[in-house]
């Protein structure tokens, strides 16, 4: 059984008079412990599919089966219940909020969670560490590099332990060093941890840390491929 | 959610818009400011009335002529001359009235003083020596009249404190001698300053034996009040219906409704004067109201605006696993703190400020003025701004609840 399923998804938006299909039948499942990229440039409908995995949208037609249970079983509470479990989300503009040290913004997560409060400090400096960004957890995010800001997403991430992270252009607003370190990251995270990661880019480059690259065009899936050779992000640090 | 970190996350979220949030309440502020103002001072007033009143005794009967007062200082009413001697020697008679206590008739008027070039115009009281326990006021210096004064037509007079400035400044005015209407009256003593009792200002006065005043100065017949004691307080309904049998005996009237003259306890005027004085104060309280409702209006304008900008964040909150439930109850707590605090900051400005206006009143306008911190209005006051942010915070709230996760994922 697979940890995600998708069966022949389809989601369309009324705009206007007319209806945009954003997906038009999309077909996949992602084990736990994958890596997978999901890559189509902008308008593909690949943001829409995160959104759809991620429990943030639902699907027009077709099932999504979440740990083999359809989506459409859930209660919003449960819903809200297993974003906050598991599943960690990583945007491209970071989403921190302003004037809110770093451990505070990490541990935002588990205001929402069950987790007791005298376990949230451990929590947030192992997340923090995980990260490698100790010193920096008193800083407020407008003192952070950009780098720094997505480093803290993701701790914030980890923190409730979530067993998928979805991360939409984790890298689309960062330079290249920057980049690397977060990709870098999220590849220690998947083979180290073993959590399943599903990436959201348009850039080859960025997918090729994946294990796994499924294209996504015009709504529908182009391909869906094992990447030959794999970038590995602390490669390429070594490189330079 | 704890209620711990739903205060934070709210207060946190107050905190961030400190200039918004601090004019956005000052709406609930103003309103619950004039609410404690109109309340204290109401309450000020009313017990300046009643403590007015009681300066008399409860026990006290005023009987006064002419037809039943319409307002409680209908001053037309002492011109009537209804209330002669022979009604005094009729009340004193022990079988008429079995529970009065002690009877004193009053004359009053205006009359011009002179000594040695100086000159004043106080009021004139004439009446017996009882003035001084029913309005519980004793010379400093010297003595009242006595009841042989009274009988004789004594050219004795007692003054009141300003009287005595005026008219002799520093030196001693005992045993002086003053001309009132052309007549010679010795001063036998002087009250010491007491400001207003039972709404007459003995300060500025002057009392001479009523027998006096009645033939000497003013030239009539007649008391412009009778004033009575029962013997306790249970006795005054029965005092009152004796007095009113008397009268009407003494007077040939048959017909109630054509009685020349109208009785008033301390408890009627009391319980007239805070019907009065508690009107008035419902009825600005109701005006100061209106505005904790445009005030309420503005709080809902704000917290709208507040969560059409903050849908990042709502979104964020709600991916990292924040239901719906949390978030309005999120915005609903920055509404309630909003206007609780508003609330608080209303009820110590208006207890400030109406401590002002009592020292103002008590200090600078010897008006004989207590403060009192008024607890129902600053209960009230904080409940009701609670209430209005719960009211006014709870569509903006919804709004935020509402909102879909993913706006927090579209990069603007």
């Amino acid at each position: 059984m697979s940890f995600i399923k998708l069966e022949n998804i389809a989601k369309s938006y009324l705009y206007g008079e007319g209806e945009v299909h954003a997906l038009r039948g999309v077909s996949f499942s992602i084990d736990k412990g994958e890596f997978v990229a999901i890559m189509g440039p902008s308008g593909s409908g690949k943001s829409t599919l995160l959104q759809i995995l991620g429990f943030l949208d639902k699907p027009t037609s077709g099932k999504y089966f979440f740990e083999d249970k359809i989506s459409d079983s859930y209660s919003d509470d449960e819903i809200a219940r297993i974003r906050n479990e598991k599943m960690g989300f990583i945007f491209q503009a970071f989403n921190l909020l302003p004037r809110t040290t770093v451990a505070e913004n990490v541990k935002l997560p588990l205001l929402y969670s069950k987790i007791k409060e005298n376990e949230w400090n451990t929590l947030a400096q192992k997340a923090i560490e995980q990260v490698g960004l100790t010193h920096r957890v008193n800083h407020e995010p407008s003192r952070l590099s950009g780098g720094e800001q997505q480093r803290t997403a993701i701790a914030r991430a980890l923190i409730t332990n979530p067993e998928v992270i979805f991360a939409d252009e984790p890298t689309g607003n960062l330079d290249s060093q920057s980049g690397h370190l977060v990709m870098e990251t999220l590849q220690k995270l998947n083979e180290e941890q073993g959590r399943t990661i599903v990436l959201i880019t348009h850039e080859t480059h960025t997918a090729e840390h994946a294990q796994r690259i499924i294209k996504i065009f015009d709504g529908k899936i182009e391909s869906d491929s094992i990447v030959k050779n794999r970038r590995k992000a602390n490669d390429m640090e070594l490189l330079k | 959610m704890t209620l711990k970190h739903a205060f934070k996350t709210a207060f946190t979220g107050l905190k961030t818009n400190k200039s918004r949030s601090a004019l956005t309440v000052l709406g609930i502020v103003i309103g619950i400011t004039s609410i404690i103002m109109i309340m204290s001072i109401g309450q000020g007033a009313q017990d300046l009335i009643l403590s007015q009143i009681q300066g008399m005794g409860s026990k006290t009967i005023v009987i006064i002529p002419g037809r039943q007062a319409k307002t409680p200082s209908d001053f037309a009413q002492t011109l009537s001359n209804s209330l002669k001697e022979k009604d005094l020697a009729a009340l004193q008679q022990k079988n008429n009235v079995p529970t009065l206590g002690q009877i004193m008739p009053v004359v009053i008027g205006a009359e011009t003083l002179y000594y040695q070039g100086n000159t004043d115009q106080p009021t004139v009281f004439g009446a017996t020596d009882l003035i001084s326990q029913f309005f519980d006021i004793y010379p400093s210096q010297g003595n009242f009249f006595t009841d042989d004064d009274v009988k004789s037509h004594s050219e004795v007079a007692v003054i009141g404190s300003k009287v005595k400035d005026n008219l002799f400044g520093a030196s001693n005015p005992m045993g002086e001698t003053i001309k009132i209407k052309n007549r010679n009256f010795r001063i036998i003593g002087v009250l010491p300053s007491k400001g207003q009792v039972s709404f007459f200002n003995f300060d500025d006065s002057v009392i001479v034996p009523y027998t006096t005043a009645q033939n000497y100065l003013f030239g009539i017949n007649y008391f412009n009040r009778i004033i009575v004691t029962a013997d306790s307080e249970n006795d005054i309904n029965r005092t009152v219906d004796d007095i009113t049998t008397t009268l009407r005996n003494s007077h040939n009237i048959t017909d109630p409704s054509k009685d020349d003259f109208s009785i008033e306890t301390q408890a009627d005027l009391a319980s007239r004067l805070s019907l009065i004085t508690t009107i008035l104060t419902l009825f600005l309280t109701a005006v100061a109201a209106i505005s904790l409702v445009v005030g309420g209006i503005g709080i809902m304008n704000i917290m709208l605006v507040s969560v059409t900008e903050r849908t990042r964040e709502i979104g964020l909150r709600k991916s990292l696993g924040a239901t719906g439930k949390n978030i309005l109850f999120q915005f609903l707590l920055e509404s309630v703190l909003l206007t609780g605090i508003g609330g608080i900051i209303g009820v110590i400005l208006g207890t400030g400020f109406s401590f002002l206006i009592s020292v103002i009143l008590s200090k600078f306008l010897a008006v004989d003025w207590v403060f009192g911190f008024p607890i129902t209005g600053a209960v009230i006051g904080i409940l009701v701004s609670g209430i209005i942010g719960l009211i006014f915070g709870l569509y903006p709230a919804r709004q935020a609840a509402q909102k879909s996760p993913i706006e927090a994922l579209r990069y603007e």
